[in-house]
């Protein structure tokens, strides 16, 4: 079986809403060009034919208010089919069916969290079952961002402070993965030396992407049931690690977006604080207050981050991650990187 | 004629007291209150941000051309396509029309010695210098990446030079209400006996209409913009989601500016194309209440549609079914005005000179501009095509393929009659071309790269976008080239071009009956109206030429 190519104009349609968006597309296609096609062509027919010559002159301006009127009030049937077929489908693309999967969507600067039901945790990629309608509730976590699949056709922006869904049933298993894409512009840190999806990816809104793998619904629960055992443990290739612990925390590191804001080298302190020097320190704080950095500390930091800012980030605001987003053993897992950082 | 009449007469012309020769100092400009003086000053300091925010186009371009980084990393690349875009809104679009060319014309079109306010019409003027000043000293000292729409929460979390440069917006919005009252004050007091409502020239519907927008509409833009101090003040939750404010609002109250300025940008540039296309047919304009209405009722609507610009962003589907509806209405008078300028086509006398190429293309552009409309009009095609570069070339046909090539049309056209010199004809059809033909390139590819599914504002892109990219970045550079030889052409024109008759074109417009360039006080003796701008079939090919201008010295004699 070889998967739905697209067209020169439009990618390949993989989800039940796609060829219906499609047809719709195609039929303004070519409305589009007909009309084109024929307000140029007698533009260029009556430029050729009514062209300056010596002794003619232009004809007197004649009025005909039924000509006004059939060329005011005729395209609005037009107008009317499309408003009508549009809106359908839009209601159609807009109400999920009772018996979706429901994924939990957090947009951040410049990354995407989903969670599925069963609490697994996947991070700027997704694994979404074939034939099986499934429903985002989508929020942000920061600023405005847009969840947005082209071959899925479906595209919804994910705001703070509220939710919003979307919802799509996949049509065919995927071979490559398909992109999600962030629509809606959400920046890039300050003085970033690249961004590019190769040097830096997740890094700004262009490269705030993730990979959509379509399977079966079989291998679909197997995997969210294995993510889900795996989110609890560290990983199989740190077994043998003297510190399996800190061996995950490493992974979590990069795998959960720290890396983004956060180096390990000491010097680097952009935009959020270098983790290099932070287990065990005395940190002062923006309001005068100081604390060592214990357990506690770093546990609050991560839950609420707004709670204690340290000395000179009072304009950084790193969105909170909670137990969905990071489980305690989690947490454990990068106070103990955090640990062999400062060894 | 001898070399030695021909001095003759150019200095006989020279001793005609006009307003560029009846004071020289450079105070007579700076204080100047002649509306021609002021046109001009607009003309030059819009013309300047037009070549200012097309370099930073170029510059888009050019790190665009291929996947990765080229040459500026992603956060200088999101300042270099925010200066683009609010620099050639700000600066260039919204003021080019209705200062320049409108400041100038509209009076002489009017008959009218000035606008209803002079002084006012200065003052308008330096705010916009002022607004001008605001938004650089805030692009140079500051760090402003958040395209020229301002969504919150991203552009209040940045630091304090969005809320400067949203202040230099606000400034310019002042000089826009201004510019209008004046306008709409001088088309309601000022025209010249016999001038109706009916003969009116349809630029100056088109400038009339404009201007009742921009007065409706830019108070809601400082509305907004006094919200956002607010809200950074004291901290008040309006817009900021942690503050318990609504992001949404925002673009609420943004496109409730931002949409109707849209018209603002195009109904200038169609009040343009009337002129050009009357003149160069010879014939008056098919359906010209039918045309002149359509513009009111473009203005209008305009208020009522800033939904289609949020239809995925979480707004409810009622409210998008609405916008959805009523945004399909504006197809109406803009079919209409197409239409018409067909019918008016149809019977004439068309001449291909520069000018009219534009106004052809703006036909071609601008209905390319509106068909393209219709899938994002559409909700069910709108919610795959929105925020991908579609709506990028969607709105670059009606704003550059409508108002820029209107506009550069209008340059043309009055060209002669403003500076008193004919252009080279010939480097005008050469650049005319590159101009079309690069413009094309540029945004024809981007409707495909969007359809595809290439989000807007992207740094970087994979690997199957680059040929389309590579492809608009070369018809970027066609356009630039046809630019800087546009500018070539007219400081060649300045410097050695012919003197220009009274009427090139032979037009019938109110305009065209004065001397060149225009009496400091625009005629020499107020004009009796006895026929319309378009009434063609009243004249005879000797009055087009040079009929007119006797006709006044008689009555002044």
């Amino acid at each position: 079986m070889t998967a739905p190519k697209g067209t020169t104009q439009l990618p390949p349609q993989l989800s039940t809403i796609a060829p219906e968006v499609d047809d719709m597309y195609m039929f303004i296609y070519w409305v589009a060009v007909v009309s084109f096609l024929l307000i140029t062509g007698f533009m260029v027919y009556y430029v050729v034919k009514y062209r300056r010559r010596e002794g003619m002159k232009a004809e007197p301006t004649g009025h005909s208010t039924l000509i006004e009127l059939v060329w005011t009030l005729s395209p609005l049937i037009l107008l009317a089919y499309l408003f009508h077929s549009g809106f359908s489908s839009f209601v159609k693309a807009a109400v999920p069916p009772r018996d979706a999967i429901e994924i939990r969507v957090t947009g951040m600067q410049w990354s995407w969290v989903f969670e599925h039901p069963n609490g697994a945790i996947q991070q700027n990629e997704l694994i979404v079952p074939k034939g099986k309608p499934v429903k985002l509730i989508m929020s942000s976590s920061d600023v405005l961002h847009s969840f947005y699949i082209p071959a899925f056709r479906i595209k919804r922006d994910v705001v703070p402070g509220m939710y919003t869904t979307a919802w799509f049933e996949p049509t065919e298993e995927t071979q490559e993965p398909l992109t999600l894409f962030c629509a809606e512009y959400c920046g890039a840190p300050r003085g970033i030396s690249s961004g590019s999806l190769v040097d830096e990816p997740n890094s700004n809104h262009s490269t705030m992407i993730a990979a959509i793998t379509v399977v079966s619904p079989e291998e679909y629960d197997r995997t969210v049931h294995q993510l889900f055992i795996e989110s609890q443990k560290p990983p199989a290739d740190c077994d043998g690690n003297d510190d399996p612990m800190a061996c995950w925390g490493e992974k979590l590191y990069s795998s959960k977006g720290c890396v983004a804001c956060h180096s390990t080298n000491p010097a680097v302190n952009q935009p959020g604080p270098s983790w290099a020097l932070v287990w065990g320190e005395t940190r002062a704080f923006e309001d005068g207050s100081s604390v060592v950095a214990d357990e506690n500390y770093i546990l609050e930091s991560i839950r609420q981050p707004q709670a204690k800012i340290v000395k000179g980030f009072g304009n950084v605001n790193m969105p909170p991650y909670g137990e969905r987003n990071l489980p305690k053993a989690q947490v454990d897992a990068i106070i103990a990187y955090m640990k062999k950082l400062r060894q | 004629m001898s070399t030695a009449a021909e001095a003759t007469a150019a200095a006989t012309a020279d001793q005609v007291p006009n307003y560029l020769n009846h004071e020289r100092s450079i105070k007579s400009w700076l204080f100047t209150v002649d509306h021609k003086r002021i046109g001009l000053m607009y003309l030059v300091a819009t013309f300047a941000a037009l070549l200012l925010g097309g370099f930073m186009a170029l510059l888009v371009r050019t790190e665009l051309m291929l996947p990765g980084k080229q040459w500026m990393s992603a956060d200088t690349y999101n300042q270099v396509f925010t200066l683009h875009g609010a620099i050639m809104v700000f600066l260039f679009i919204i003021p080019a029309i209705p200062g320049g060319l409108g400041n100038f014309f509209l009076p002489i079109m009017l008959g009218a010695k000035d606008v209803a306010f002079p002084k006012l019409n200065l003052f308008s003027f330096y705010i916009y210098v002022i607004g001008s000043v605001l938004a650089i000293v805030a692009i140079l000292s500051g760090h402003i990446d958040t395209g020229w729409t301002f969504y919150t929460p991203y552009s209040t979390r940045a630091d304090n030079s969005v809320l400067w440069m949203t202040m230099a917006v606000f400034v310019l919005g002042f000089s826009s209400i201004l510019t209008a009252v004046n306008f709409i004050a001088t088309v309601h007091t000022m025209r010249a006996p016999g001038l109706t409502w009916k003969r009116l020239p349809l630029f100056v519907w088109g400038a009339y209409a404009t201007s009742v927008v921009q007065i409706l509409a830019t108070p809601v833009l400082a509305i907004t913009v006094l919200m956002l101090f607010v809200e950074k003040a004291f901290e008040i939750g309006i817009f900021d989601p942690s503050l318990g404010g609504d992001p949404i609002l925002f673009q609420h109250f943004f496109w409730f500016y931002s949409h109707p300025a849209v018209y603002i940008m195009i109904l200038p540039g169609m009040g343009i194309v009337n002129e050009l296309i009357a003149t160069f047919s010879r014939r008056a304009i098919f359906g010209y209440m039918f045309v002149a209405m359509s513009s009111i009722a473009l203005g209008l609507l305009g208020f009522l549609v800033w939904g289609h610009h949020m239809f995925t962003s979480g707004m409810s589907e009622y409210s998008a079914m609405v916008f959805s509806a009523l945004t399909m209405l504006v197809a109406i008078p803009s079919g209409v005005k197409i239409f018409n300028w067909l019918a008016t086509l149809y019977g004439g006398s068309i001449s291909l000179q520069s000018p009219m190429l534009y106004a052809l293309a703006f036909i071609a552009l601008f209905t390319i501009g509106g068909l393209t409309g219709l899938p994002l009009a559409t909700l069910i095609t709108d919610i795959h095509l929105h925020d991908t570069y579609f709506v990028v070339a969607h709105f670059h046909y009606v704003m550059v393929g409508g108002t820029v090539i209107a506009f550069l049309g209008g340059l043309h056209y009055w060209w002669p009659k403003m500076t008193g010199k004919m252009y080279s004809e010939t480097l005008a059809r050469i650049a005319f071309t590159l101009v079309f033909v690069g413009f094309n390139t540029t945004f024809l590819t981007q409707f495909v790269l969007g359809s595809q599914g290439m989000p807007r504002r992207y740094f970087d892109y994979q690997d199957q976008f680059q040929p389309l990219h590579m492809t608009s970045s070369f018809g970027a550079y066609i356009l630039g080239l046809g630019i800087v030889l546009i500018v070539w052409m007219f400081v060649r024109s300045l410097l050695k071009g012919e003197r220009a008759p009274e009427n090139p074109w032979g037009s019938a417009g109110f305009e065209w009956m004065t001397t060149t360039p225009p009496d400091p006080h625009n005629f020499p003796v107020t004009p009796v109206i006895e026929r319309g701008p378009y009434d063609y079939d009243l004249c005879t090919e000797e009055e087009l030429y040079t009929g007119f201008r006797k006709d006044l010295e008689a009555k002044k004699a």
